[in-house]
């Protein structure tokens, strides 16, 4: 099988349906705008000075969390995407008909979020462009290659999370802990919103078993103090380290899920 | 291409806790077809559907054999091979049109676009559906409309094994016999099952009808 047609199958069949609901479409983007705004101003009540726990950044309040939910934005549609996509789909009805075609497992993981990947890649553009010129944030000092990696070995890992996250829709339809602890905590304590500087030693404890701390704190430096892969060794094994854990773990165990749901014969129920 | 099935078992388990028993909705299930079609008929609850999701591996059995091609059939294997029409026809993308949908799942099975798009041209006025419906969106069609994309989806993709669950339902007339000439002419390369609780329709699509009954199928020739 073509995976690359099979991919595009799924963007285009995505892109339809997103398409035919039109105004959801435009109030997405602005959506994006509307919670930049609010660090924007939030930012601007506390000014300019830099508080303790950003000093090793470099930078100032609004430029952390403007750097922050930009990556956290895409790299999070990976932990976010897979079990949503699979969960219309037993909605739908359709799940049960894909999965009657010869379409493998990985090529199914592949093309399920591949939209949702492109479209947070708009996203992303639209962040760099209201950065550039409507909050004019100075990201001269950045290191971009250090910043590039930083940014696909998070996405791998956060895309594993997301397929993890998929086997408990696959198996029990409602009822995610998985998404649960990602969508409540990822984002409080993985130090997107603040420095988990902030945050007390015992929840610090907590955040570096997640890899969203290393992700975030990498970025952050590489964008702002223009960090090389020798000074962000450390955060750039642990999600190397992640990687190689949750990715094959992942696949293997969405594997497992659907051909339990082909022997319970629960592939069609929602 | 010759299938055979021996002794084949499906059971669903019930719920986590609660509280019920498993269905045995495939009770030992014996059936050999060859090259051509072959009706299956039961009623209500007999395992109709569950023996063609089986053999179309979107189901794992749970005992038995599968042979297709004098080979052991995995649900993997089946799944390249086999072609299955759902009884339910609203397996789709509502927000979508019928042409994108069969140009969707065309390509899940290997097909082009182009080629996707072609066998689509082709099958729908055998079928008694104008172009300009394969242009509307899926959630707008008629119920018989929508079992009238459901059987180009399965036919389009030209399989070895052609599953055909209650294609007749929701058909007009002219649908019903261009479907039966489409059915006759995929058993000439093709082994199709179909199964439909009009007697008249199963006999007039196919020479040889097995019965199931309580999970079970009786060995060997017609009944």
């Amino acid at each position: 099988m073509n995976a690359a047609g099979v991919i595009a199958a799924f963007v285009r069949r995505d892109f339809l349906a997103e398409k035919s609901y039109r105004l959801s479409f435009a109030l997405g983007a602005l959506a994006t705008l509307a919670n930049l705004a609010v660090f924007y101003f939030i930012g601007k009540l506390f000014g300019g000075g830099l508080a303790p726990q950003l000093e090793p950044f470099g930078t100032g309040y609004f430029a952390y969390v403007f750097t922050a939910m930009a990556f956290f934005g895409y790299i999070g549609t990976g932990a976010g995407s897979y079990a949503g996509r699979l969960r219309l789909e037993q909605t739908q009805g359709t799940l049960e008909a894909t999965l009657s075609t010869p379409l493998g497992v990985p090529a199914l993981l592949l093309s399920m979020s591949a939209w949702n990947f492109l479209f947070a890649t708009f996203e992303l553009l639209v962040y760099a462009l209201a950065g550039a010129f409507i909050f004019k944030l100075d990201l001269g000092a950045a290191n971009w290659w250090s910043a590039g990696l930083v940014f696909l070995l998070s996405a791998g890992c956060f895309a594993a999370l997301g397929i993890l996250s998929s086997c408990f829709v696959m198996l029990f339809k409602r009822g995610n802990p998985l998404a649960w602890i990602l969508n409540n905590f990822e984002g409080l304590l993985g130090g997107v919103y603040f420095p988990v500087a902030v945050l007390p030693g015992w929840l610090i404890a907590v955040s570096n078993l997640l890899p969203v701390t290393y992700a975030v704190r990498a970025f952050q430096l590489a964008v702002h103090k223009g960090a090389g892969p020798a000074m962000i060794k450390g955060d750039l094994l642990a999600l190397a380290a992640f990687d190689l854990l949750l990715i094959p773990a992942s696949v293997w165990l969405f594997g497992r899920a659907v051909r339990r749901a082909r022997r319970a014969g629960t592939l069609g129920e929602y | 291409m010759r299938l055979e099935v021996k002794g084949l078992v499906k059971e669903f388990p019930a719920p986590l806790f609660s509280g019920g028993t498993p269905l045995r909705a495939l009770d030992g299930a014996d059936l050999e077809a060859d090259t051509g079609v072959t009706g299956v008929g039961g009623a209500n609850g007999s395992g109709k559907t569950t023996l063609f999701k089986t053999l179309a591996g979107v189901l794992e059995k749970d005992a038995g054999t599968i042979l297709a091609g004098g080979a052991a059939a995995s649900a993997e294997r089946l799944r390249q091979l086999a072609a299955y029409c759902p009884a339910n026809p609203r397996s789709f993308y509502f927000r979508l049109t019928a042409g994108e949908n069969l140009r969707f799942f065309g390509a899940l099975a290997g097909l082009s676009p182009a080629e996707a798009e072609a066998r689509a041209a082709k099958l729908a006025p055998r079928l008694g559906l104008a172009a300009v419906d394969l242009g509307r969106r899926f959630d707008r069609l008629s119920e018989g409309t929508m079992q009238k994309v459901s059987l180009i989806r399965a036919l389009s993709r030209r399989a070895p094994l052609l599953l055909l669950d209650e294609p007749f339902r929701g058909l007009d007339g002219i649908a019903c016999r261009g479907l039966l000439e489409l059915i006759a002419e995929a058993g000439k390369t093709s082994t199709v099952l179909v199964t439909s609780h009009s007697r008249e329709l199963l006999a007039a699509a196919a020479a040889r009808t097995l019965r199931i009954g309580q999970g079970r199928m009786p060995p060997g020739g017609p009944q």
